[in-house]
């Protein structure tokens, strides 16, 4: 089982430590960040991230990183690393839920609160209850929120699966002063990953997404979700690779799983789900599609020689964003990798773009050119035009060596499998009850990658 | 106020603070000062020395500061035990209280503190918990038998908890039910006996409970039926039913440990309908597991390496799931290679070549060399595939990268073993690209196709020559091979040039080099050559037997054990757990407590090394080298395939054999303190004194394939600068497979210093010509240290006792059955015995230590209370350095262990 449980400060200090099992030296966290930071051996090479699983003197560390802290568990047994490693990530939620955050200020100052939930959710290296909702009954301590420094704002391309922008402690709802305050997020968040060759052809494709839920009902009252009346779920609903997938505009997924609070009776008839959602964050629904995907962007390469001198070549990128005109990403971040050849970039943007929406950086260190755009709408095209000053003469074989060209971005209030939600209603009798509901929807690129 | 200000403070008076804090009268201040000492005890700060003002903050009504309290308590009652005793009627009356969260509170801490004294009062709650009507208290009382068990194994057989236990495993509440699965697990762990017992019974009520528990307790549950032992196939069908489900959970623990059962259970089943069934059901979710976190990604992909190996049908249409994706880390995308190759078929290598060629175009050089070799090992084991695969190597070769070039050679030498006389027409481009191959892998596979291909390149003579230029600087493998291959051109085109070459290279080999291996084959083929040069031709250019690829396979054997360890570490690590567990558990004993060298005993030698080096050895193919070794012998005996072909050799002349080191010395019992496999090359060592001096005794393995000179060892800044006298090791080359050893006396270097708190921590570098440098840590031992000339006088021990900074207490448990031997062990290790004393009014006896630590030259002040014959003893330290005070410990326990 489970030997030891810490939690590391960036620097490498401890700020959390239990010991269940008293069969790992204490000295263990100054080993696992030596070890975690110089993982590659290869003086050159030290980006090498050390693999969530590794053993040194017969101890094996599992870890995992979540807002510039790093939780790790010790053991000497051959236990299950899935087990474990899903424990640490079970940590992250309930002290998000509870601290409102996980930073490394807000674990310093609730530290009798995150020892009283340790003691509850592991007892002798053996996980306990960890649902949220029922350490509540254990808790007394009070959570001290800390509202994530505005020095260092959250940058919107980090935004991952979770909703963001509520850091609010699950153990608020049982407040009874004024301060209180019902609300639910509902949160669409998917995540897109694709691939295009250099024909600009689809190679692979996916879209992984979560209907994720963070209530802060008081007296928890059911709800009733409804999702898109043409909903296919592969698996489930008809035989592996069945006809239907290209039966028009139906919304297909290739696999789904639902949270264990969902109750399904309705959802093969009108695709509603009723639930009593439980405290703090969860995904409703987990699912995955590769079917009727239209991709938010495109894009177009090309690289050619200078006409007026063989040391520079022109590279050429075109940009259509095609989600609705309506919609548009908040965020955009064109990667364009260089061979070791190429000295210098220098772009010229759009004269026709309005001033001050793109920008450009090219690092001569790493070779990278970044296209950035603080805003991008829909239904429009962009273009970037780059001359680069190359170390040797122009030869064909540039075309190959720019690229792969990476995007990241994020697009609100859109979701790229077309899910939605057609409603989110609070079975509770009491008409005067009307809590705040706040139904959002995010794609972000996981992996979006066009060849060259 | 927030809690956060507890970590700020730490002013010298702290622990008097903290005391005042303790003894306040106001409820507000002592929660506080309580929740001081909680934030030092954390960041690793000693305030043991609170115990009993701690615990007199425990009678409380307030949970949340009795909540605190025993969290220390569980820290620190092992330091104090005879204060532990003093809450254990509060432990005692807090089980029976009212409140089930109070009681519950109460027996899971008091299984916590390890002290013996405790566990003879705790069988009483146990007992009574056992029962409680509350299934929270109960479901802790399960826990607590584990705890008690670990402490005490006879005393919980005594009181009959363990069928107390399996009666639990019948709860109405799936918590309780779970939790008493997991603490029968873990004693069976620590036993190593059968606890669970699973009867057909329990079984079903398992299976029942599976549904309704939380997903730790389905892991559990899993866990124990992959484990069950049947040979009926309908107890295989119905366990598969039930577990089937499982797989859909979105828990990844749950899916993989769903998944182990299942492939047990079609082991087992005997209809081949129904597997096929389950198969077909066992892909999606492992396919949903890629879409997780990283982390849990790279466990899966470990785990499906494996089921890939023992049913390629599950996977077999989806080796677009495992495509790279540009921001999976590099661990990941390791991993997906790995699978992709063994995915790979007829039917989709076109994509899977498409992508190993992008991949083989980014930027991480691990990464793309790996790709390269994939390319490889896809033409060697899909022969439909070669010419494709040779095709998008020649069009990567052409971009002239220099590392994708080098790892291009290596793996196209593995095509034309594979496909002998098929594709030599690309000899020419691999020509062109002779003078940006630096590496000797690299540079020994393109002397070989040259040698191979001799008839066929018109200029084999004048390549050859280029690489001849620098013989004698080459690495060993580069010059085996131009050895061979010299031989190979002379006896295919017997020019003039091909003459002079061949007297040249033998020469070289035979006069100039002291690497046993190479002078042994320079001797056989001159031998051949001088004696019957047909022969020579029948040996030298023998047809050579055809590879296959296995890189990266298991041995059947080994699969099959790891499948059933599937959702384990093991699985992981890709070795069975005796490799990495230690059957001894070291539970019993309180960490800090441990030193470290005791650790490395315990285990199998080697196991952590090798462990730590499994998910490192596992990134890097080893295809070549083994490929290479049989390569090397270009001979017939390549076709018995011998383990080592140099070995083969040695036979075939047998007088001839001059090596002195014997191989496979069994090395001699030393700490290891570095083993690379890659690089071949083990280290074991510790610091010790001999004959007044620090030596640093140091056994160096060398099981690589060339010889191993120019040993240099060096040392970093250290508390006690340590270096060694001499940096050049007295150590002739070792050959390969053979043993070292070195003793090599050590100085105190006043430069190397380091300053700062006292730590037994030595950082040590270690060069040789071969492997380069090397970096390994080790800890000095303090009784290495003490001076021979440490005595002092009684007066001045005395002075001393009074005007240092006050004691570090500490008690160890040692027992000393002969005080006599124990004080002439200490003498020995040059800790002198002052003064041997009874203390009055106590069966104990005080023993009065001193010693000079070498480097700082600092007096140590050492104080031992003892009862002869009784477990434990009360240790004293003084000294100006307060910060040798563990070290002095660890040296006196290590003195009388």
């Amino acid at each position: 089982m489970i030997s030891q449980f810490f939690i590391l400060s960036p620097r490498g200090d401890v700020i959390i430590r239990r010991d269940f099992l008293g069969n790992v030296p204490k000295t263990s966290p100054e080993i696992f960040f030596r070890n975690c930071k110089f993982w590659s051996d290869d003086e050159e090479q030290q980006h090498d991230e050390a693999p969530p699983v590794f053993s040194v003197d017969g101890v094996t560390y599992l870890h995992t990183k979540e807002g510039g802290l790093q939780l790790v568990a010790t053991t000497r047994d051959n236990v299950s690393p899935s087990f474990v490693l899903e424990f640490l990530r079970r940590m992250c939620i309930i002290i998000k839920d509870y601290c409102g955050l996980l930073t490394e200020d807000a674990v310093r100052k609730n530290f009798p609160l995150i020892y009283e939930l340790l003691d509850e959710v592991m007892d002798y290296g053996v996980p306990q209850s960890t649902n949220t909702e029922a350490l509540k009954t254990f808790v007394l301590n009070e959570p001290v929120v800390v509202a994530p420094s505005s020095s260092n704002p959250r940058s919107i391309l980090s935004f991952n699966k979770g909703p963001t922008g509520v850091f609010k402690s699950v153990l608020d709802t049982s407040r009874t002063d004024s301060k209180r305050r019902d609300e639910i997020f509902v949160d669409v968040v998917e995540r897109v990953t694709c691939t295009f060759n250099s024909s600009g052809y689809i190679v692979s494709s996916q879209v992984d997404g979560a209907v994720q839920i963070k209530s802060y009902l008081a007296g928890n009252p059911p709800l009733k979700i409804k999702l898109n009346d043409d909903l296919v779920i592969g698996k489930r609903d008809n035989p592996y690779g069945g006809r239907q997938a290209d039966a028009g505009h139906s919304v297909f997924l290739d696999d789904c799983n639902f949270h264990e609070c969902a109750n399904l009776e309705s959802f093969d008839v009108d695709r509603s789900i009723t639930l009593v959602p439980p405290d703090g964050e969860f995904a409703l629904i987990n699912y995955r599609t590769t079917h009727g995907f239209k991709p938010p962007f495109r894009l177009q390469t090309t690289v050619e020689a200078d006409p007026m001198t063989d040391s520079k070549a022109v590279l050429t990128l075109r940009l259509w964003c095609e989600v609705p005109a309506d919609r548009g990403a908040s965020g955009l971040e064109v990667e364009v990798p260089t061979p070791r050849y190429v000295q210098r970039a220098h772009c010229d943007l759009d004269p026709k773009a309005t001033p001050g929406t793109q920008s450009w950086d090219y690092s001569e260190k790493t070779h990278l050119l970044k296209w950035k755009f603080k805003k991008c709408q829909g239904g429009q095209e962009f273009m970037l035009r780059c001359k680069l000053t190359l170390e040797k003469p122009y030869g064909p074989s540039l075309r190959m060596e720019v690229g792969p060209v990476n995007l990241k971005f994020t697009i609100p209030m859109y979701s790229a499998s077309r899910i939605t939600l057609k409603y989110l209603q609070i079975l509770k009798r009491d008409k005067s009850y009307n809590p705040f509901r706040w139904v959002r929807y995010v794609t972000t690129s996981s992996s979006y990658t066009f060849r060259t | 106020m927030s809690d956060g200000k507890y970590f700020s403070t730490t002013k010298k008076g702290e622990i008097h603070e903290f005391k005042e804090e303790l003894r306040s009268l106001e409820k507000s201040k002592k929660k506080d000062g309580v929740k001081k000492v909680i934030a030092a005890m954390t960041v690793g700060k000693d305030v043991a020395m609170l115990f009993p003002d701690m615990m007199n903050c425990m009678q409380t009504e307030d949970l949340e500061l009795k909540k605190l309290v025993y969290l220390y308590c569980q820290n620190y009652a092992k330091t104090q035990p005879d204060l532990a005793i003093m809450a254990v009627n509060t432990f005692v009356k807090d089980s029976q209280d009212p409140n089930p969260l109070i009681r519950a509170l109460a027996v899971r801490t008091m299984g916590c503190i390890r002290v013996d004294k405790i566990t003879e009062y705790l069988c009483d709650p146990l007992q009574r918990c056992l029962k409680d009507d509350d299934p929270y208290v109960r479901k802790t009382a399960a826990i607590c038998v584990a705890k008690l068990f670990d402490i005490n194994p006879e005393l919980v057989d005594d009181r009959g908890f363990l069928d107390q236990l399996r009666d639990l495993l019948s709860d109405a509440n799936p918590m309780v039910v779970a939790n008493a699965l997991a603490a029968l697990q873990e004693i069976q762990e620590i036993s190593g006996k059968d606890m669970l017992q699973l009867s057909q019974n329990t079984l079903m009520k398992l299976l029942t409970a599976l549904n309704d528990c939380t997903e730790w307790g389905q892991v559990f549950i899993l866990d124990a039926l992959a484990g069950f032992e049947t040979r009926d196939p309908r107890d295989a069908e119905k366990i598969a039913e039930r577990v089937l489900p499982r797989m859909q959970h979105v828990n990844s623990a749950v899916v993989l440990s769903a998944i182990k059962v299942i492939l047990r259970m079609m082991d087992i089943c005997q209809s081949a309908d129904l597997v096929a069934a389950w198969s077909k059901k066992m892909a999606p979710p492992l396919v949903t597991l890629l879409g997780a976190e990283p982390e849990v990604q790279y466990v899966a992909l470990r785990n499906i390496n494996l089921v890939v190996q023992k049913r390629p049908s599950i996977l077999a249409n989806e080796v677009k799931v495992f495509f790279c994706k540009y921001n999976d880390p590099i661990y990941v995308k390791m991993e997906k290679l790995e699978i992709m190759i063994k995915l790979a078929s007829d039917k989709n290598i076109d994509q899977v070549l498409l992508e190993f060629k992008e991949y083989a175009q980014e930027v991480d050089v691990d990464f793309v060399r790996k790709a390269v070799r994939a390319i490889g090992r896809c033409a060697v084991s899909i022969e439909r595939a070669a010419e494709k695969c040779i095709n998008v190597l020649l069009e990567l070769i052409k971009a002239k990268v220099n590392y994708v070039v080098q790892e291009g050679v290596i793996v196209i030498k593995d095509i034309f073993r594979r496909y002998p006389n098929r594709y030599e027409n690309i000899i020419a481009t691999l020509c062109e690209n002779l003078d940006s191959l630096d590496e000797p892998e690299a540079k020994a596979s393109m002397v070989w196709i040259i040698g191979e291909y001799a008839e066929r390149i018109d200029n084999a003579d004048e390549l050859l020559e280029t690489f001849l230029d620098t013989f004698p600087e080459e690495n060993s493998m580069v010059q085996l091979q131009l050895l061979t291959s010299t031989v190979k051109l002379f006896l295919k085109k017997p020019t003039e040039s091909a003459q002079k070459m061949i007297s040249l290279v033998l020469s070289c080999a035979t006069n100039e080099t002291d690497n046993p291996d190479l002078r042994d084959r320079a001797f056989i083929y001159w031998r051949l050559l001088s004696t019957d040069p047909e022969a020579a031709k029948d040996v030298v250019l023998a047809q050579k037997p055809v590879i296959t690829d296995d890189v990266g396979n298991l041995d059947q054997g080994l699969l099959d054990q790891l499948l059933r360890q599937v959702a384990t570490l093991s699985s992981v690590y890709h070795k069975p757990p005796e490799m990495f567990v230690s059957r001894q558990r070291l539970a019993v004993q309180k960490a800090d407590e441990l030193q470290d060298h005791q650790f490395e005993e315990e285990e199998v030698p080697g196991a952590a090394s090798t462990s730590t080096a499994a998910v490192a050895a596992a990134a890097t193919s080893a295809a070549p080298q083994v490929d290479l070794l049989n390569l090397d012998s270009g001979g017939p005996e390549a076709a018995a395939a011998p383990p080592r072909a140099v070995g083969g050799i040695d036979d075939l002349l047998g007088g001839l054999d001059i090596s002195s080191t014997s191989s496979s010395t069994p090395a001699p019992q030393l700490p290891v303190l570095l083993s690379d496999p890659s690089k071949g090359l083990v280290i074991q060592g510790k610091i010790l004194r001999q004959g007044g001096t620090v030596t640093y005794a140091l056994v160096i393995i060398n099981s690589s394939a060339s010889p191993l000179d120019g040993l240099m060892l060096q040392t970093n800044r250290s508390t006690f600068g340590l270096g060694p006298v001499n940096v050049v090791l007295q150590v002739p080359s070792i050959a390969p497979s053979s043993t070292a050893t070195a003793l090599v006396p050590m100085l105190y270097d006043s430069t190397k210093i380091l300053p700062g708190a006292a730590s037994s921590k030595l950082e040590v570098a270690m060069k040789t010509n071969q492997a380069g440098v090397l970096y390994f840590a080790d800890a000095v031992p303090l009784a290495s240290l003490l001076e021979e000339s440490g005595g002092i006088e009684g007066q001045a021990f005395l002075n001393a006792w009074k005007t240092l900074p006050p004691e570090t207490p500490q008690r160890l448990q040692l027992t000393v059955f002969n005080i006599e031997s124990a004080k002439q062990r200490l003498q020995a290790a040059n800790l002198f015995v002052l003064a041997h004393r009874p203390v009055p009014g106590t069966s104990q006896e005080a023993l009065y230590l001193t010693g000079k630590v070498g480097g700082i030259n600092v007096q140590v002040l050492v104080e031992v209370r003892l009862t002869v014959g009784v477990p434990g003893m009360d240790v004293s330290f003084k000294s100006e350095r307060t910060d040798l005070a563990t070290m002095t410990f660890e040296a006196v326990a290590q003195i009388l262990a």
